[in-house]
């Protein structure tokens, strides 16, 4: 028999990776949209497509307005991302695993090569950050030089979204265990907090209590999104602290 | 050796059919050596004949259970053939009730193939040789077919048009 | 008994036979010959017109337009983020929707021996057929790289890797894969003696081509029973499995953490919903079939198109019942998203949309097929068939794109506009009727002995005073 109490279904048990936003103190700047976008190999949508909804970034900043005019009030502003959830929705529908759970970095891949396209991941992910191909998109001149040699190029007709710029995370352990060593905490960080000016993208361990990222969630009141989905997103949210 | 040989008796209709293969019985055609062909489904308990014997049930059960060890093999374990298994969300490698979607979907396939087959396979479909057939049974006539002593087929060809038969003539196969 | 008596008793026979085609039994000979006539007639000009615009359409809409979104991706369409689904998967469910009424009529009213669906089980089953068809198309445009469909396949492969059964999608591909192939072969066992007809009455290539198709079809005693055993389990057995396929569409949509989509009565009222939809295309093509075929006014009589009509009548008021029981628990459960989700229903830009499907999918019916006459009235029936095929589509668009607009992230919400879908549903939509129009010049559409078997059980009995219809097991 299972005792009530024994049931858990906070993320603590789960994750390794997790993010920390402040929205106290995140201008909107967009800075970590263009980090990312860089880091990452995202294509330019254009004009015409992203006013359509196809807009192609794996990091958005939410922004909305409260009341009713001329008493509007604009809400702090919400970096939404993939959450990286311990349990996930959009892996189990997927019928080619093209986005599936690694157990060695509690992270939701995305397989790009294994994808066909039936878009029902993004229709079942809550937080809808994925993004789909919806067509090649030009990469003017000579813009084909700065792609990241460490990602993957994706083409038409496949999903993609945010990795936690899993990239990054391998550099890290591949250097630490070369030099015989654990990762540091604070040694490397995603693309996205590192562009943030204000600091208010804290990246780390949430495994372990006595990183920055375990700190933060765990001092001030953090929120996660749509947690009573049952989702155990790996950000949490800090606002009004 | 008696010489034997074909006939056939054409009939309009369900009832004197059925007389006339009680009457060849009577007369010593044996009911192997009868057939009778229609446009409807006639059953043999119409006409007066022993059950035909059919095995397109059991084909279609040994299909079912083909198609269930399919489903077993899809559903417990084919995700566990390739060196790792695939871990999707907190679900385990085999899905609990989602298994029996499969595993009815691959049984019914089985089933249903193989009862297709079942008739191909009990019928000797498809069979274009030349074959014992008239035209006028797609037209509703019933034929019966039938093997006699040479020497008896005036007396049953007689008994035969009495019970009201519109021909009875020799049967050749024939290209159908 | 008097005169005038004899000539009443007359008359309410007569008025009986010309009602009901089983109480009016004709030769085979003659049937085969009027079935014949029918699909042998020298195509008019009008055929040749209606074939031609049709064909360009499917060239133009279906294939040419797919080439252009295989070319440029899914972008030619209307979808994006956060309407991912569109009018594809709305036409795919429709489709196997449509599918579901050749089933119904021939594997259910088989199973329960009602007598009037004998002349027409052929057409519907054609209909099941003809809609997976669709169905299949409509599901393979909506993919981003068709041309990698087949690893949803289970084979082993070097990727190493098997389909994902936690997927409702491959569910899906399971079970449309066995309703298509079961629909099909159901089609072809009772099509087999109509072919040996057909065969016996032809010369020239169709000769040909109907001693292939035959098989060798005699008709002995022993191929009758392995027929019969075949069909039988067939008829049982294809039930469940038409319910599975559009219970599999509905957890498409049930097994997704959606506002308006999370519910767990969406299997039945998908299934109630391809009824509604099926039967109506159903009696919209025997219609068709009775007002443009050659002797076709004999088999399909204004009976059918009543009985059918009930069908229709009381397949409305299920899915009237479905669809409150799913709005209403809906609704009381206060969810904030839900919330929002019914209101944009109703009073959103697509809030038309939502009023027109129920007026098509309950009050027309509702308001026509109570009347015997009416329903007894081809063209009326049938124009209330294809309104109800209105209805459920809306009904679809309703809950895919129009409800995926509204989620947990107002940040994202977005209203669908279609683009290439619109040539491309037409597309499938003309491709359906082509294929009717070339099945009817190329098999027999009426099920000539499964008639011929009906009329042998019906017979005129007196019950005192009364003379009645008795019918016997034949089988």
């Amino acid at each position: 028999m299972i005792r009530p109490e024994e049931i858990k279904m906070s993320a603590e048990e789960t994750g390794k990776w997790g993010m920390v936003i402040d929205q106290d103190i995140c201008t909107g700047c967009q800075a970590c949209v263009a980090a990312c976008a860089m880091e990452n190999n995202i294509t330019f949508v254009g004009e015409v497509d992203s006013g359509y909804g196809r807009s192609m970034h794996w990091i958005r900043i939410e922004r909305f307005w409260e009341g009713e005019y001329p008493e509007v009030k604009m809400t702090p502003q919400q970096p939404m991302m993939c959450q990286q959830c311990g349990h996930a929705n959009c892996e189990p529908v997927c019928p080619a695993f093209a986005t599936v759970h690694s157990q060695a970095e509690q992270l939701n891949l995305q397989v790009y090569n294994r994808c066909v396209g039936t878009r029902y991941c993004a229709n079942n992910c809550p937080y809808q950050v994925r993004a789909f191909n919806w067509r090649d998109y030009q990469r003017p001149e000579p813009l084909q030089n700065q792609f990241n040699p460490d990602v993957t190029v994706r083409r038409m007709g496949v999903m993609e979204k945010c990795t936690f710029c899993i990239q990054r995370i391998h550099k890290a352990q591949d250097t630490a265990k070369s030099e015989g060593r654990e990762v540091r905490d604070g040694e490397f960080t995603t693309a996205c907090a590192q562009a943030c000016p204000a600091n208010a993208i804290v990246f780390g361990r949430v495994d372990q209590p006595e990183s920055l990222v375990s700190q933060l969630k765990h001092r001030r009141h953090g929120v996660k999104h749509l947690e009573e989905l049952g989702t155990l997103p790996n950000v949490t949210y800090i606002k009004g602290g | 050796m008696a010489e034997k040989v074909d006939l056939l008796a054409v009939f309009p209709d369900l009832e004197p059919a059925a007389n006339a293969v009680e009457r060849l019985r009577a007369l010593g055609v044996h009911d192997d050596r009868m057939n009778v062909i229609s446009g409807v489904p006639v059953t043999e308990a119409m006409l007066g004949r022993a059950p035909q014997w059919t095995n397109v049930p059991r084909i279609a059960m040994g299909g079912a259970i083909l198609g269930f060890g399919v489903g077993v093999f899809l559903a417990y374990i084919a995700p566990f053939l390739y060196p790792y298994p695939i871990q999707v969300s907190t679900q385990g490698f085999v899905p609990g009730p989602p298994t029996a979607v499969v595993l009815f979907e691959m049984t019914m396939l089985g089933m249903l193939l193989s009862t297709f087959l079942g008739v191909f396979l009990e019928s000797f479909f498809p069979n274009y040789r030349p074959m014992k057939y008239l035209p006028e049974i797609s037209d509703g006539k019933i034929v019966v077919f039938f093997e006699c002593a040479y020497a008896e087929e005036n007396k049953i060809t007689d008994a035969l048009k009495k019970l009201g038969a519109e021909s009875v003539r020799p049967a050749e196969a024939q290209p159908l | 008994m008097s005169d005038k008596q004899h000539h009443a008793e007359h008359s309410h026979e007569e008025h009986l036979r010309e009602k009901h085609l089983m109480l009016d039994p004709l030769p085979r000979g003659k049937m085969n010959e009027m079935v014949m006539e029918a699909m042998l007639a020298k195509p008019t000009w009008k055929w040749w017109l209606v074939f031609s615009i049709l064909a360009a359409i499917v060239a133009y809409g279906l294939f040419y337009k797919w080439g252009i979104l295989i070319m440029k991706g899914q972008g030619e369409a209307g979808v994006m983020r956060p309407d991912y689904w569109g009018i594809f998967l709305v036409n795919t469910v429709f489709w196997i929707g449509i599918s579901h009424a050749g089933t119904f009529i021939s594997a259910i009213l088989r199973v329960f021996k009602a007598e009037f669906r004998r002349p027409f089980t052929r057409a519907a089953e054609l209909m099941t057929t003809f809609g997976l068809v669709q169905a299949g198309f409509s599901v393979f445009m909506h993919m981003g790289r068709v041309w990698l469909a087949y690893w949803l396949f289970p084979y082993p492969n070097q990727r190493m890797m098997w389909p994902n059964l936690h997927s409702p999608l491959t569910w899906d591909l399971l079970a449309i894969t066995t309703y298509l192939l079961s629909s099909t072969m159901y089609l072809f066992l009772p099509l087999i003696p109509d072919l040996a007809m057909a065969r016996d009455r032809s010369t020239g290539w169709r000769k040909n081509f109907y001693k292939i198709l035959a098989l060798g079809f005699r008709g002995t005693e022993g191929e009758w029973t392995h027929l019969r055993h075949a069909m039988n389990i067939f008829a049982f057995a294809i039930i469940p499995v038409m319910f599975s396929v559009h219970t599999i569409v509905s957890w498409d949509f049930a097994a997704a953490t959606r506002p308006g989509w999370n519910s767990t009565i969406f299997g039945p009222y998908f299934v109630i919903g391809a009824l509604h939809s099926g039967m109506g295309a159903a009696i919209a093509v025997l219609a068709v079939i009775r007002g443009t075929m050659k002797n076709m006014s004999y088999f399909i009589r204004g009976e059918h198109f009543d009985a059918v009509g009930k069908l229709m009548l009381i397949i409305s008021m299920g899915w009237a019942y479905f669809f409150f029981n799913d709005y209403m628990v809906q609704w009381y459960g206060g969810d904030k998203w839900t919330q929002q989700l019914l209101h944009f229903h109703e009073a959103g830009p697509m809030g038309w949309m939502w009023f027109a499907m129920l007026v098509c999918n309950i009050v027309v019916p509702w308001a026509i097929l109570w009347n015997p006459k009416w329903r007894a009235t081809p063209w009326l029936v049938a124009t209330v068939g294809l309104i109800i095929n209105v209805g459920m589509w809306f009904e679809r668009y309703i809950i895919i794109p129009v409800s995926v607009t509204i989620n947990r992230m107002p940040f994202t919400w977005k209203l669908y506009k279609p683009g290439i879908e619109v040539p491309m549903s037409i597309g499938t939509v003309a491709l359906f009727i082509l294929l009717y129009m070339i099945a009817s010049k190329l098999i027999p559409l009426i099920p000539v002995w499964e008639v011929q078997e009906g009329q042998m059980a019906h017979e005129f009995k007196k019950f005192g005073r009364e003379t009645v219809v008795t019918v016997s097991e034949l089988e």
